[in-house]
Parts: structure tokens; C-alpha cells; sequence
């Protein structure tokens, strides 16, 4: 479904990601595990099109979106749940939704239908919905972030590191949010950390370090590499 | 040989100077004032007052007028130190014009040789005529300014190479993380608004006493802007960069006669687009650090 | 005395939409931006000025002028725009506005020499005339200018709160990096926001000289600063805010002029200002300035 080939992102002279190939199958729950400062969330603004690769392809479907704008990719059916959520603060819950769906053409009948959805899915989202966005609790805003990018209707949902920064609790219903949005049929690439709660999610793993992709294969894989293992969800686990 | 316009000009850059570093001080706390030529216009208005009718001696004068502005500064500063931001920037701008709009009504007139002499309003305060009385030519009143100059320079100087500089800086990048790290911020700011004032102040006894005549109409915020946009042009890396600003303006400008009548249409441009590419000035941290090590690396070989 | 007093509020009200009508456009651009635009007075005064060069030069027609003078102020709009908001990076704040500031050098002097002399006259718009309201008179272009003033806050109302382009500027302002993931293209914004205000400036401009029947140079200063005030005063972002502050500060300028003298007027608005900054930061009607700032402060 989505396809990078090659890219090479650089800020200034720092080259940030060195060629990276990636794919995310459709219907499938991708992730991309690596350590800080590996280039997880340059990955992200690369495909979401806020930075712009020097060299390298990306194929959305059949469509080579390499030289689209980030506007036009929205458009096309890539959302970004960033990093730090970054609702609107100043804006209530129904507003924040509402800019979900700028994309999508006024004449679209089905953006009410959607926000109606949406309140279905995340209920204490409906109770708070004339509130202030920057009131919420940040697992609250996290759902936000989330329903507000399925607002645009994407073909393709990124989500950049959902459980930074929550108490351990919220990162479970954020995990399983993930897991019932992916059973409905969502197409999600997720960067993450925290290893250990993505790989019960992820039907696909990459492994980034320093803008490279260093392992490619499924979950059971990575628990059987002994290295891979220690490194990324520590000796404990089975 | 120089002549009296040179000089003029020449004497005119190191009072603007002053005004100048005095609108630095506040924005490397992080703050925008709009609002330095009054502490410019209280020091000229009170140090003029003491020459000419307490028949005080000069630099007396010269320090209690500055004294004046610096007590004005600090404490508007602690009056205004909840707010920052826009607020601050137009808080500032509603005080000086307070000041300057106050000198209209500020009359204060002796009976000196048969001549009634004093701020009178709107129609100014002249006869201030200290360097007339002493016989200063013009060469050794610019000298004199320069002197003042000098040591305004070298004290600001010192205090950025201090503990004190570091602090003022820190106001400016992050004001919440220096409180968190034990500054005590509205001491600092307060500290910092009255040097400002104090330097402003300088700048304002003199030049009244170069010009000998002054008004409330002098001390309007298109002063206070410039002499804000004169740090910025310059550059907000080291106190130098002020007078940079100011050289560029007064000196460079007035010294082009062909582009007279045009000439902020091309200075204003200029400005502009060089703040495209040097949003901090032209000696901007970066570029002074720079500097330093490239000084440095040659001292040591 | 009592009818002294109402006939100062009246006069006030009356002086004072056109201050609204500038707070309207200086919030709105201080809102999407959250930077200063001072060049903003001067924009419409150099406007103005082709609007009277185009009466004294090409035709002696109200409607001409109206046309010239906010497609002036447009132009002129988006050449600020362009040099002083979009080029300059976003992260320094103050370089934007002390460009602001020299484009303001230039607009004025480019204005002296389109029309070299200080003073020239401006269409009124039409025949001056008093209006009588028992012991209560109003001229009637004032009046004029408060109507189309409440006018144009119920359609910018309107636009911000009830359209998806008043969305997208909303959020815009709100957020700009996480309005870019939703696909909102920040230079549009800016764009759009630079036009909607200089149109607003353009016939805010019109309004009041015409009123005044002249127009000079000084008129870039005045305006700048009887947008500020009138803006802080009411509360900065808000749309109704900025009409109450340009109400109010006409009310009390009015009193003051008429209890006092000019000078005393001056004083008495710059004091009321100052007072309000230090006790009310946020404005007269600006609770969510604080909130605001604490978010902001939590974010940094």
C-alpha cells in the first residue's frame, strides 16, 4: 500500500535517513522500532511530506506521491497522528474534529455522520465536546489526535510514538484502540519505542538505527534473534 | 579637518548610542520596549534643570539626572514585571507617551538676568547654555561624550562577561527555566530595566546640553524605535552592535546627500531585507561567538 | 450637565467605531500571526493616499476612491506581507516587527512623494449633515461608520466561526505546526489573513477621512496607535473585544477632551492603557488571554 524506496532525508548537511526502503501492507499494523535520534520521526515527516526527501520514491497505492505537497498528501489519504499530539488548545473537541475534515470536500455529507462516529468510539470525547481541546488529560488528547486524523478518512494512518509521555494504564487503551481500529480494517504504520507494547499489535516490524533499516520481519522473528531481544524488550521477556 | 557638521553628526552617533544600548539592555532580558526615550527625555529634562536652574555642577547633574531615569526604569519595570510579550512592548509605549504628553503640561520657570528660563509646556525649555557659560567648543563637548561613551561601554562590557550577563541572557532565552534553576527573575528584570534607564538617561542629559533647547515632541516613540531597531540591525550578540545600528543609520545616511529625500525608502528596504537573512542583527550571537574563537585560536598560536 | 455627559458618550461612540474598525483588522492579523504588524496605520495611510491621488488626478467620484483606496491598501498588504511576515523566519519575532517598522519609514515617505505636500483633501462620502435626537445630535457620516462597523464584525464573525476558511484560520493561529497535518497550508492562511485585514484597513481608512474631509502623512502613527490601544483594551483575538476597546476608548476620549483639554485626552487614554495592562493584562474581556498564556508557558 505504502511504499519508500531509497530515501534519503537530510536537515542541512546532517543526513537523517540513508536510504531507507519501507513498506506498509494494507490492513496491516506496521511498525518502526529503533532507538532515539534513529531518524523514527523524520521517517514520519517524510512520508507525511513536511520534510522533503533529497532522493528516493514513495508510491501510495500506484500513486508516486514523491513531489506532492503535505497538503495535497491529506488529501490523498495520508494522516499523521504527531508526536506530542499537538491538538488545538484554544479549540473545543467538536472544532478540533472539524479540522480533521478540511480536506475532505465541503459537499461530503458523510462529515457530520463521521463526527457522530467518532463520538461512538471515544465516548468521553462526546461528554467533553463544547470543552477547550488544552483541557484534557493527555490520554484524552491522544484519543483527540487520533479521531481527528480518522476525520480526514485516510487510506493510511501514521502514528508517531501514541504513548509518549502517558501513564501505563492509557497506553493499554491507546494499544488497544490501535488493535480495534486495525481490526476495522485501518491501515496503520506506527513508530514507537516502547517495544514491548507495539509488538503485540505489529503484524509487520522494521528496525531503524541511524536512518537505516537494520532487521525487516514479523514479531516472532525479532523474539527469536537473541540480540534484537536484549536490546529492544530486555531479558525478561519470552 | 573636521568641521562643526561632522561633529555634529560624530557627537549626535555617541548619544544616540546611549538610547540605543539603552533599548539592548532590555531586549537581551528578552523584553521589547518601546518606551526608552522617556527615560531619555526625564534625564534631559531634569540634568538641564539642575545645570541651569539649581546652578548645579555638570556632571552632578549628569548623574542625577541618569539616576532619575534609572529609578523611573526600575520602577516601571517592577510595576510591569507579571506581564510580558506584546503587553509588555505596549505597556512601555503607554508610559512614555504618559511622560512625554506630561512635559506638555510641565512648567517650571525661575527669573534668571531678567529672563524667565524653564520647561514651559509645549513651548520647550531652551537657554540651556552650559557650554556657552564654560566656553566648551564643540570638538571637546564630543570629546566629552565620547568619554561617557567609553565607560557606558566598558561597564556594560564587564557586566556581560559576568555572572550577571549570564543571567540577563538566561531572562531572555527562557525566563521560566532560570526561575526554575534559583534566579530570582523580577530582581534581574528590575535590575536590568533600571541600568537601561540609567544608560538612557546619559544620553538624554546631553544631548540637551548639546542642543541647548529641547521639547516634549523629541522624546516621541519614532526615538524609542529606532533606537530599538538599532540593536537589531546591529546585532544582539554583543553591546557593540547597537552603535553598529547607529553608526549605519546616522552616520551612513547622512553622510550620502544623493539619496536625500529617498532615503528611507532605500534604508527601510535594506532593513528589511536584512533582517531576512539576519533576524538577530548583523553581530548576532552566533557571528560573536565566531569571532571570539577565531580570536582566541589566533592568540594562542 | 447630565445631557453634556451623554452627548460626550455619543460623540465617543461615534469617534470611536472608527477605532474599532482598526482594532478589528490588528487583532485579527496579531491573532493569526501572534506578531506585530506596526506597518499596519501606515499601509492604509499610503492606501489612502492613492485613493486622493486618483480624486485629485482621475475623476471626482466617491466610489473611485473607495475602489482605489482599498485595492491600495491590499497591494500594499501583501508587499508587508511578503517582506516582513513570510520571509522572515518565525521563530524571531521581534525581526518581524522592527521590519514592520521600516516598511512603515518607506510607506511614508513614498506617500510624500506621491503627493508632496502635507495636507490634501478627502471626499467626504456624503453632504455632512446633523442628525437630531431630542437635546441629542450625531453627524450623520459618524453614524454612517458605526453601522458599517457593526456590519463588518457580524460578517467577520460570521466568516471566522462559521466557515471552514474560518476554521482553517483558526487553527492556524491556534497551532500552526499541527494545522500543517491536517493539511492546512500556512502561507494560504497568511495570505488570506493579510488580504481580509487590508481590505478592512482600506475601508476603516476611507471611513474616517472622509469624516475627517482631509488626510496627511500623520495619519499612519494615529492609526497604528488608536488600532493598538483600542485592541488591548478589549482584549487581543477577540473580535467583539476589539469593537468595545475602540468604543470605549472613544467614550473616555471624548469626556476627557471635553472636561480637559487635548493634551489631557492623550493622557488620559495612555493612562487608562497602562493601568489596564499592569491590573487586567488580558483585556477587558479577556479571560482566556490568561489560560492562553499558561498553555503556552506549559509548552515552552
Amino acid at each position: 500500500m505504502l511504499y519508500l524506496e531509497d530515501i534519503r532525508t537530510f536537515y542541512g548537511e546532517i543526513e537523517a535517513l540513508k536510504g531507507l526502503t519501507l513498506e506498509a501492507r494494507k490492513g496491516e499494523v506496521t511498525c518502526v522500532l529503533g532507538p532515539n535520534g534513529a531518524g523514527k520521526t523524520t521517517t514520519m515527516f517524510t512520508i507525511a511530506g513536511i520534510l522533503k526527501p533529497r532522493t528516493g520514491t514513495l508510491f501510495l497505492e500506484d500513486e508516486n506521491l514523491t513531489h506532492v505537497s503535505a497538503q495535497s498528501r491529506v488529501r490523498k489519504g495520508i494522516a499523521l497522528v504527531p508526536e506530542n499530539r499537538l491538538i488545538f488548545p484554544q479549540m473545543t473537541i467538536a472544532e478540533n474534529l472539524d479540522t480533521g475534515a478540511l480536506s475532505r470536500p465541503l459537499k461530503d455529507a458523510g462529515i457530520q455522520e463521521d463526527i457522530l462516529k467518532m463520538y461512538e468510539r471515544f465516548p468521553r470525547l462526546h461528554e467533553r465536546k463544547e470543552q477547550m481541546a488544552g483541557t484534557l488529560s493527555g490520554g484524552e488528547q491522544q484519543m483527540l489526535a487520533i479521531a481527528r486524523a480518522l476525520m480526514a478518512k485516510p487510506k493510511i494512518l501514521l502514528m508517531d510514538e501514541p504513548s509518549l509521555g502517558l501513564a501505563p494504564l492509557i497506553v493499554k487503551e491507546i494499544f488497544n484502540i490501535i488493535r480495534q481500529l486495525n481490526e476495522e480494517g485501518v491501515t496503520i504504520l506506527l513508530v514507537e519505542q516502547n517495544a514491548k507494547m507495539a509488538l503485540t499489535v505489529a503484524d509487520h516490524v522494521y528496525l531503524i538505527e541511524q536512518g537505516k533499516v537494520t532487521f525487516n520481519g514479523n514479531p516472532s522473528e525479532i523474539h527469536q534473534d537473541e540480540v534484537i531481544r536484549r536490546a529492544y524488550l530486555g531479558s525478561e521477556v519470552s | 579637518m573636521l568641521n562643526d557638521y561632522l561633529l555634529t553628526v560624530i557627537s549626535n552617533i555617541g548619544m544616540i548610542s546611549m538610547i540605543a544600548i539603552s533599548a539592548y539592555l532590555i531586549l537581551i532580558t528578552g523584553e521589547i520596549s518601546f518606551g526608552q526615550q522617556a527615560y531619555f527625555g526625564i534625564s534631559a529634562y531634569a540634568g538641564s534643570i539642575a545645570t541651569t536652574l539649581w546652578g548645579w555642577p555638570f556632571w552632578m547633574a549628569l548623574i542625577f539626572g541618569s539616576f532619575l531615569a534609572g529609578v523611573a526604569g526600575g520602577l516601571i519595570s517592577a510595576l510591569t514585571v507579571r506581564i510580558n510579550g506584546i503587553y509588555y512592548s505596549i505597556a512601555t509605549l503607554a508610559f512614555a507617551e504618559m511622560v512625554r504628553l506630561s512635559l506638555l503640561k510641565f512648567s517650571y520657570q525661575f527669573e534668571i538676568d531678567g529672563e524667565w528660563i524653564g520647561p514651559n509646556g509645549s513651548e520647550g525649555f531652551g537657554e540651556i547654555r552650559w557650554i556657552f557659560e564654560n566656553d566648551i567648543s564643540i570638538l571637546e563637548y564630543t570629546l566629552l561624550i565620547y568619554l561617557v561613551l567609553f565607560l557606558l561601554i566598558a561597564f556594560i562590557y564587564l557586566i556581560e562577561h559576568s555572572k550577571l550577563g549570564m543571567i540577563f541572557r538566561m531572562l531572555g532565552q527562557d525566563p521560566l527555566l532560570a526561575s526554575v534553576q534559583g534566579v530570582k527573575i523580577i530582581r534581574y528584570k528590575v535590575l536590568a530595566a533600571s541600568l537601561a534607564g540609567f544608560a538612557a538617561g546619559l544620553g538624554g542629559m546631553l544631548y540637551a546640553h548639546s542642543f541647548t533647547y529641547i521639547e516634549p515632541q523629541i522624546f516621541n516613540v519614532m526615538l524609542g524605535v529606532h533606537s530599538l531597531a538599532y540593536g537589531l540591525i546591529g546585532g544582539l550578540g554583543t553591546v557593540l552592535g547597537p552603535i553598529i545600528g547607529v553608526v549605519l543609520d546616522i552616520g551612513f545616511l547622512e553622510s550620502i546627500r544623493g539619496i536625500q529625500g529617498y532615503r528611507m525608502i532605500v534604508f527601510g528596504g535594506l532593513m528589511a531585507v536584512m533582517l531576512i537573512f539576519m533576524p538577530r542583527g548583523i553581530l548576532d550571537e552566533k557571528r560573536v561567538h565566531r569571532f571570539k574563537k577565531f580570536w582566541e585560536g589566533k592568540t594562542h598560536v | 450637565m447630565i445631557t453634556d455627559f451623554v452627548q460626550n458618550c455619543i460623540d465617543g461612540i461615534m469617534v470611536g467605531s472608527g477605532y474599532s474598525l482598526l482594532a478589528l483588522g490588528f487583532t485579527l492579523v496579531f491573532g493569526v500571526l501572534k506578531r506585530l504588524n506596526l506597518s499596519y496605520g501606515p499601509s492604509i495611510m499610503l492606501g489612502a493616499y492613492v485613493g486622493t491621488w486618483s480624486f485629485l488626478n482621475i475623476a471626482d467620484n466617491i466610489w473611485l476612491v473607495l475602489l482605489t483606496t482599498i485595492c491600495a491598501t491590499v497591494v500594499i498588504g501583501i508587499y508587508v506581507e511578503q517582506l516582513c511576515f513570510r520571509a522572515v523566519s518565525k521563530e524571531t519575532t521581534i525581526a518581524s516587527m522592527v521590519s514592520s517598522f521600516a516598511i512603515w519609514m518607506q510607506l511614508e515617505e513614498i506617500a510624500l512623494h506621491l503627493l508632496p505636500e502635507r495636507t490634501y483633501p478627502f471626499p467626504a462620502f456624503f453632504d455632512s449633515g446633523l442628525l437630531e435626537f431630542g437635546p441629542f445630535t450625531a453627524r450623520s457620516e459618524y453614524l454612517f461608520m458605526f453601522v458599517v462597523m457593526l456590519l463588518l464584525l457580524l460578517i467577520l464573525h460570521a466568516f471566522i466561526y462559521r466557515t471552514r476558511i474560518g476554521l482553517a484560520i483558526r487553527a492556524y493561529s491556534d497551532h500552526p505546526s499541527a494545522s500543517a497535518y491536517m493539511g492546512i497550508d500556512g502561507s494560504s492562511v497568511l495570505f488570506l489573513a493579510f488580504i481580509i485585514v487590508s481590505i478592512i484597513g482600506g475601508i476603516a481608512g476611507f471611513l474616517i477621512l472622509s469624516a475627517d474631509s482631509q488626510i496627511t502623512p500623520f495619519f499612519g502613527l494615529w492609526a497604528t496607535f488608536k488600532g493598538l490601544i483600542a485592541m488591548m483594551l478589549g482584549g487581543i483575538g477577540s473580535l467583539s473585544g476589539a469593537v468595545l476597546g475602540g468604543l470605549i476608548l472613544g467614550v473616555i476620549e471624548a469626556n476627557a477632551f471635553w472636561y480637559g483639554d487635548p493634551v489631557i485626552r492623550d493622557i488620559s487614554s495612555f493612562m487608562l492603557l497602562f493601568t489596564m495592562l499592569i491590573i487586567r493584562p488580558g483585556g477587558i474581556f479577556g479571560h482566556k488571554i490568561e489560560i492562553h498564556q499558561k498553555i503556552a508557558s506549559e509548552r515552552v
